[in-house]
């Protein structure tokens, strides 16, 4: 009994720390349509400045009002600065963004605090524990609930019952219709803006003495945050209070009974919900996606072009024979992002769908190859097809619920699957080996060559990345092809004219997961090795940096996009501890100066150059 | 006090609004009339800085505000009353009429004298605005543009879809709008309301006005009323 009282107010916490971030992180959905990632960022940067402050003014109530004030001036800044300029863009560039930002301020913190976990004190009032009547609790944990239902009230009463939180409801509900009645919506924007992240700073320095202070503690936070508010419905408070509160204990409770499938659990319950109730328990509708900001349809293939790419595969050929080992095992890993890229390409950029969770598909393949390879000692390439197979399956299946959605539930349920994905990949340690991963026996031959040899890995991938391109090339020169485009121009005229595009939505989901499998038991194959990190979400959320930053819609530009990213990666990461900050500066301005993607950009210079 | 100079408007590529001119004077009521696609609603919505014209002008009180949006052109003084109505669902009719009220000059609307005009409204002061019928959103929506305090008030076919009684009154409230002297732009489908009305009538057909003139001129010109009405 005790123990289930203790659980109970350990899950309110948990919940009220959670609604913090729902609540601004919701409202800013809801009214805006934008998707921030980096509203954990300033969860963490609320802790961190949180525990400066205390450092310095040895208080902590100082702190827990000057740190979400000073997380908020950042967020305005943002928004008025960065993110303004790409409403009129889609929701696309808004994640390339704000994706950057969560790499730039990561880098902030480990640069300025290091990594090793600190904790902010708790204030002297609040130390020790209180009796609660059945057992004891910390006093600390208990003012938090408390202060939790308090802001939630006042959150409440603000919103339902001033003019200013009136004025936000109808900018949420109808935000041309406000600004036509003079309400000065890019003011709300910002104010709203402002104030959401002003919240998840709050949050942070709330949290900084219980769940302590790590650079990483935003992605922690985060990803619970986005499944309270796919559950509570977006743009609705009452639906991040209950869904904070739920997600809150269930994951207590889930913890320290259910252990295994815990996490697994909560994915569920998040699929369930999304698909019994789309807008969520209390939204009551989802904003509309703006038409993806995609590159217009590619030119078909001429003579011309048709000659530059044999240049350009000659040049493939002849340049590994002039390299050492290194460059050429990373270009060889280049051609397998490249791959996984494309066929993300084919559901973003083709079809106008924009997944955050590509990466399971990625991970089936690569799980099958290792599976198959350690538990039953298959031959590494009978496993690649047995993965291509499970990734088109699981595709098929996944993508048989998310295709009926469209815009922001789409990215949050492909979002919820591939984490369900991760949970399996992350809990059967048995058989997956869990985060520690599982590593291949030997090296598989290619035709008789080891591929221990560096040039026989770089002409395998070459092969499977040519042979990849020229299939998707073909697929998208094909009436089938035409047909994703035409659904992601407009979906409603091409019902009309008789095309069932949800079976040609699912089409390209499946096909598109088939080949991001590839990818994966490629990968397995040149890597020798896989954990459950490369089914994580931010895995599905570098793909999709690669295919955006190279231009999506276009087919060459989402190896463009791979070879930078990786390229970035590799050489920032060997000359700066910094390269993260660097790759996230490298993403935001690659939104700001070329939308459409690098290619996307040279299409267009090319348009304007030609007559 | 409104002025549209040979007005161009585009939604993407599509050339909607050919060279439109027309103007509405102080207490002047003026009827844009003209089938489904004839380019009344691009009209208005380049009026009130959803669009933004590529050629001509659109001129308030001798000010370019083409380039202006639609928040600051609101705030110029227009009141505006959509084709759909714009109702805020989830807040209630009060909310809905108070959110973005402002005071104007001298005789002012305010709850209390949009109540007496909209006696139906103050019956569901309360309600949600999800919760209200075609012709009580409509009501509404009119109501909220004059808690606004407009000089001019423009209204996108305000008898769609409701009931002949209902719009009945709401051609008594538009006739006594007017008595008070508020200058209205009216978009029209239903030829009656027009006429009611209206001191000058502008016919549209593809983007194009192809007809200018007062009820009587409107009334007597057969070829008009045939081709373009289709009445």
């Amino acid at each position: 009994m005790e123990l289930l009282v203790a659980q109970l107010l350990n899950g309110l916490v948990y919940g009220v720390l959670l609604f913090l971030m729902a609540a601004g992180l919701s409202l800013i959905f809801g009214l805006m349509n934008v998707v921030s990632l980096a509203h954990g960022s300033f969860f963490m940067l609320g802790a961190f400045l949180g525990l400066a402050i205390v450092q310095v003014t040895g208080s902590f109530w100082i702190a827990l009002v000057l740190a979400p004030l000073a997380v908020a001036l950042l967020g305005i800044v943002m928004e008025v600065l960065f993110l303004r300029p790409l409403y009129a863009r889609g929701h696309m560039d808004q994640v390339l963004l704000t994706f950057g930002f969560t790499f730039v301020f990561y880098d902030l913190v480990q640069t300025v605090w290091g990594r090793i976990v600190l904790r902010l004190p708790t204030p002297a009032i609040l130390q020790g524990t209180v009796d609660i009547g059945a057992g004891v609790f910390s006093a600390y944990r208990l003012f938090l609930i408390g202060f939790g239902f308090a802001i939630a009230v006042l959150l409440w009463l603000l919103l339902e019952r001033s003019r200013i939180g009136a004025m936000v409801r109808a900018g949420v509900d109808n935000a041309a219709m406000a600004a036509g009645l003079g309400g000065n919506i890019a003011l709300l924007f910002t104010g709203i803006f402002g104030f959401g992240v002003a919240l998840a700073g709050l949050g942070g320095v709330a949290a900084g003495p219980t769940l302590g202070l790590y650079p990483g503690m935003d992605t922690d936070i985060l990803i619970p945050a986005f499944i309270v508010i796919v559950i509570g419905g977006m743009g609705s408070l009452r639906g991040a209070f209950v869904g904070s509160l739920l997600i809150g204990i269930a994951d207590t409770f889930g913890k320290a009974y259910l252990q295994s499938i815990a996490l697994f659990l909560i994915y569920l319950a998040m699929t369930v919900v999304l698909l019994i109730r789309p807008q969520g328990l209390f939204g009551i509708r989802y904003a509309d996606a703006p038409p993806s900001a995609v590159a217009r349809t590619m030119p078909p293939s001429t003579k011309a072009t048709r000659a530059v790419g044999l240049i350009v595969l000659a040049v493939l050929i002849v340049l590994p024979f002039g390299l050492p080992d290194y460059p050429r095992a990373l270009i060889a890993e280049i051609y397998i992002f490249a791959i996984f890229a494309m066929s993300l390409d084919l559901i973003l950029g083709f079809s106008g769908l924009m997944s955050l969770g590509h990466a399971a598909f990625f991970g089936l393949g690569a799980y099958a190859v290792a599976v198959l390879g350690v538990q039953f000692g298959l031959d590494a390439w009978i496993g690649l097809a047995a993965g291509v197979a499970l990734a088109a399956a699981g595709a098929a299946l996944i993508g048989f619920f998310c295709v009926r959605t469209g815009g922001i539930p789409f990215l949050m349920l492909t979002l919820a699957f591939s984490q369900l994905v991760f949970s399996v990949a992350l809990k059967w340690r048995d058989v997956t080996g869990g985060s520690d991963g599982m590593a291949l026996a030997e090296q598989p031959s290619f035709f008789g060559f080891s591929l221990s040899h560096s040039l026989v890995m770089y002409f395998m991938t070459l092969m499977f990345f040519v042979a990849a391109y020229l299939g998707l090339r073909r697929l998208i020169d094909a009436p089938l092809g035409h047909v994703f485009v035409g659904i992601r121009e407009n979906e409603p005229r091409m019902a009309a004219i008789g095309y069932p595009t949800l079976a040609y939505k699912l089409v390209a989901f499946t096909i598109a997961g088939a080949i991001a499998g590839l990818a994966g038991g490629l990968y397995v194959i040149y890597n020798g090795f896989i954990s459950s990190d490369a089914v994580y979400w931010t895995a599905s959320g570098d793909i999709l940096i690669m295919t955006m930053l190279g231009g999506a819609g276009t087919l060459i530009g989402p190896p463009i996009g791979a070879a930078v990213f990786l390229l970035m990666k590799n050489v920032a990461s060997s000359y700066s501890e910094h390269w993260l900050a660097i790759i996230g500066t490298a993403f935001i301005c690659c939104v700001l100066f070329f939308p459409g993607g690098i290619w996307g950009s040279v299409q267009k210079l090319r348009g304007k150059a030609a007559p | 006090m409104l002025d549209l100079d040979h007005v161009d408007a585009f939604y993407g590529d599509s050339h909607i609004l050919h060279g439109v001119s027309f103007t509405v004077r102080d207490g002047e009521v003026v009827c844009l009339l003209g089938r489904n696609g004839a380019g009344k609603t691009t009209t208005i919505l380049t009026v009130m800085g959803y669009l933004h014209p590529r050629a001509g002008a659109v001129r308030y009180n001798g000010r370019d505000i083409g380039a202006l949006s639609p928040y600051a052109v609101a705030r110029l003084g227009f009141g505006f009353v959509p084709q759909e109505r714009g109702i805020f669902p989830s807040l209630t009719v009060r909310e809905n009429l108070t959110v973005f009220a402002r005071g104007g000059r001298g005789d002012d609307w305010t709850l209390e004298r949009i109540f007496v005009l909209f006696p139906g409204l103050k019956a569901r002061e309360r309600n949600l605005g999800f919760q209200l019928s075609g012709g009580e959103q409509q009501m509404l929506s009119i109501a909220r543009a004059l808690m606004l305090n407009p000089s001019l008030l423009l209204l996108d076919e305000p008898s769609e879809g409701l009931a002949p009684m209902i719009v009945q009154e709401i051609v008594q409230i538009l006739h006594r709008l007017k008595g008070e002297g508020l200058a209205i732009l009216l978009v029209e489908q239903n030829l009656r309301v027009a006429l009611a009305l209206a001191d000058r009538h502008h016919v549209m057909n593809k983007g194009e006005i192809c007809f200018t003139g007062n009820s009587a001129e409107l009334e007597s010109n057969d070829f008009v009323l045939r081709n373009y009405l289709s009445v």
